[in-house]
């Protein structure tokens, strides 16, 4: 095969050749059997590392770390840095010292505000660290079958995992809601379930055919157990609340038990293994083979059965009702603490808006003082030589 | 998610919209993660650089410009954050029979069990090569680039990438001892 054809097949195999260059090689590989061969080998190649990639999976509580490292809005303090330093005002001394004296005091007032803002961020984003880092799905899992049963969870698991796997409940939840936009929310509704790292198993849109129809569409969402909460709590926005409902199954004694009876069933796979490598008698082999294939079967039962429970643990399920009426999704007023905060909040932010103006100002003016003096100075000349001319001319 | 999505998603980061970002990340978070972890060859440095790279997707969101798709533009900053990491830290390649008693870093669950001792192979196989070989193999095999895009995203021309992709699989073959890939 020619060289450069051969370094064309890696981009015909992906399929992001261009017309001309894939006829070239769809042309060769027609002719030349060494050729297929070798796209048979790249194939092969890209299969294994396309296997490989499946199973690397990002560790989930990346999400959480990288938010904590997104840009804050800016400050009151940053805000009023800029304004001022930028400004050519920079030189006036003078009006350095007013500035500091206002700033100082907004800003300590700010810097207080500020702080009581970041404490109450720092906490909300410390429980959904924690909520994060305690759910992996893929760790849960992992955790789940690699954890013998009766044990307490490792210590570097948070200690709602702990309780969480040490009681070894399936949670599932029911959640209904009246959206505005029955479509819109359906979208929306995936999106979370896509960001907190769950799947959407099940949906079923019945849309409205003729006017007085109800549109609602039923979504069955899984998600990592310990997200649970949290998903409910993002979905809920969504429209006003009809029905929410979190069921729990305690599935450990179960659990435990399972784990005993695969235990002994599969002491007794070995045993049995044992009994088959010594030589003994047809009829022997024959009843040792019938019950190993007994015990076998029974293994592969109770494993199911027992891997099927764990996911049950590790994953909860959420079914969800997004029922359209235009007429009761209006949102939910803001209660009076809410209403106030905020009335508080934007006359903060006007008086600092309004400082920040006023010091731009006063800086402008400062810079631009030997102009405006100038130009005084001109008008008071002007004025007096006038003054002296008008008596001359009388 | 196509590249019209990814535009539409980025439009609203760049509107400082966290549940946009949260999709996008969820959308390519894994393919970040798994491309850079590939190059420096440290779970905890691929963390840290993908992390970067996702702050740097909310912090010039409103900057993109859109001559290219939008997962080459996340590749290339990718690509520049490993290149950088590489150079800082100095990660050496791995001789072949050092790695041969180490697990594998891809060991699945048992299903998987069947393939692991082939996995193992390909992992040890792909750690003696360079950096450049395993990127330019990640992106054509498993990203679906163009050779084009690649050679946006690895900053070379695009010619390069054609010769590069070859003699990767070469050289992962020749790493393979064996005649022909695992099938």
């Amino acid at each position: 095969m020619k060289h450069d054809l051969a370094e064309l097949l890696p981009f015909y195999l992906n399929g992001t050749l261009e017309a001309a260059d894939r006829a070239r090689v769809e042309a060769e590989l027609a002719t030349c059997p060494e050729c297929s061969a070798e796209l048979g080998d790249l194939r092969a190649l890209a299969e294994n590392l396309r296997a490989r990639a499946a199973s690397m999976q990002q560790p989930q509580m990346l999400l959480a770390s990288t938010f904590a490292q997104l840009t804050p809005e800016p400050t009151l303090a940053t805000r009023l840095r800029t304004a001022w330093w930028s400004a050519p005002a920079r030189y006036a001394t003078a009006a350095v010292l007013v500035a500091s004296v206002s700033a100082g005091a907004v800003a300590a007032w700010q810097f207080r505000e500020a702080a009581d803002r970041d404490a109450r961020f720092g906490q909300s984003n410390a429980v959904a660290y924690v909520t994060r880092s305690s759910a992996p799905h893929a760790a849960a899992d992992e955790l789940a079958r690699n954890m013998p049963a009766g044990k307490s969870a490792p210590r570097t698991v948070g200690a709602a995992a702990s309780i969480a796997q040490s009681h070894r409940l399936a949670r599932t939840a029911t959640l209904s809601l009246i959206v505005r936009d029955a479509e819109a929310s359906r979208t929306r509704a995936a999106d979370v379930t896509a960001a907190l790292g769950g799947v959407v198993t099940a949906l079923t849109d019945e849309g409205s055919v003729s006017p007085g129809d109800v549109h609602e569409v039923h979504l069955t969402i899984e998600v990592a157990a310990a997200r649970l909460d949290d998903a409910l709590d993002r979905l809920a926005q969504l429209g006003a609340v009809q029905r929410r409902e979190v069921d729990a199954e305690d599935l450990d004694a179960s659990l435990v038990d399972q784990d005993a009876r695969l235990r002994n069933l599969r002491r007794e796979e070995g045993a049995l293994r044992e009994l088959m490598d010594k030589r003994g008698s047809v009829d022997e082999i024959l009843t040792v083979e019938q019950k190993l294939s007994d015990v076998r079967g029974g293994i592969e039962e109770l494993d199911a059965q027992y891997q099927h429970d764990l996911h049950r643990v590790a994953t909860s399920t959420i079914t969800l009702t997004l029922t359209e009426d235009h007429a009761r999704a209006a949102p939910p007023r803001p209660g009076p603490t809410a209403r106030i905060d905020g009335a508080w909040q934007s006359g903060v932010r006007a008086l600092a808006d309004t400082v920040v103006a006023l010091l731009s100002l006063l800086a402008w003016s400062v810079a631009f003082s030997p102009v405006l003096l100038g130009a005084a100075g001109l008008a008071y000349l002007a004025k007096r030589s006038l003054g002296r001319l008008r008596p001359t001319s009388s | 998610m196509t590249d019209a999505e990814d535009r539409a998603l980025l439009e609203r980061i760049a509107k400082r919209d966290r549940l946009a970002f949260e999709t996008f990340f969820g959308a390519h978070g894994t393919d970040v993660y798994r491309f850079v972890r590939d190059q420096v060859r440290d779970d905890g440095l691929a963390e840290e650089l993908t992390s970067d790279v996702m702050v740097e997707v909310w912090r010039g969101a409103g900057r993109f410009a859109g001559r290219s798709r939008v997962r080459t533009w996340v590749f290339g900053i990718a690509h520049h954050k490993a290149i950088d990491a590489l150079r800082r830290t100095r990660v050496r390649t791995i001789p072949l029979d050092e790695l041969a008693d180490q697990p594998s870093a891809a060991a699945g669950p048992e299903t998987e069990a069947l393939q692991a001792a082939d996995r193992r192979q390909l992992e040890a196989a792909l750690a003696s090569l360079s950096a450049e070989h395993r990127a330019v193999l990640e992106l054509t095999y498993v990203g679906g680039f163009s050779q084009k895009e690649i050679a946006e995203i690895v900053g070379c021309p695009a010619a390069t990438v054609k010769t590069r992709a070859f003699y990767a699989k070469g050289r992962l073959r020749d790493a393979l001892g064996k005649a022909e890939l695992p099938r």
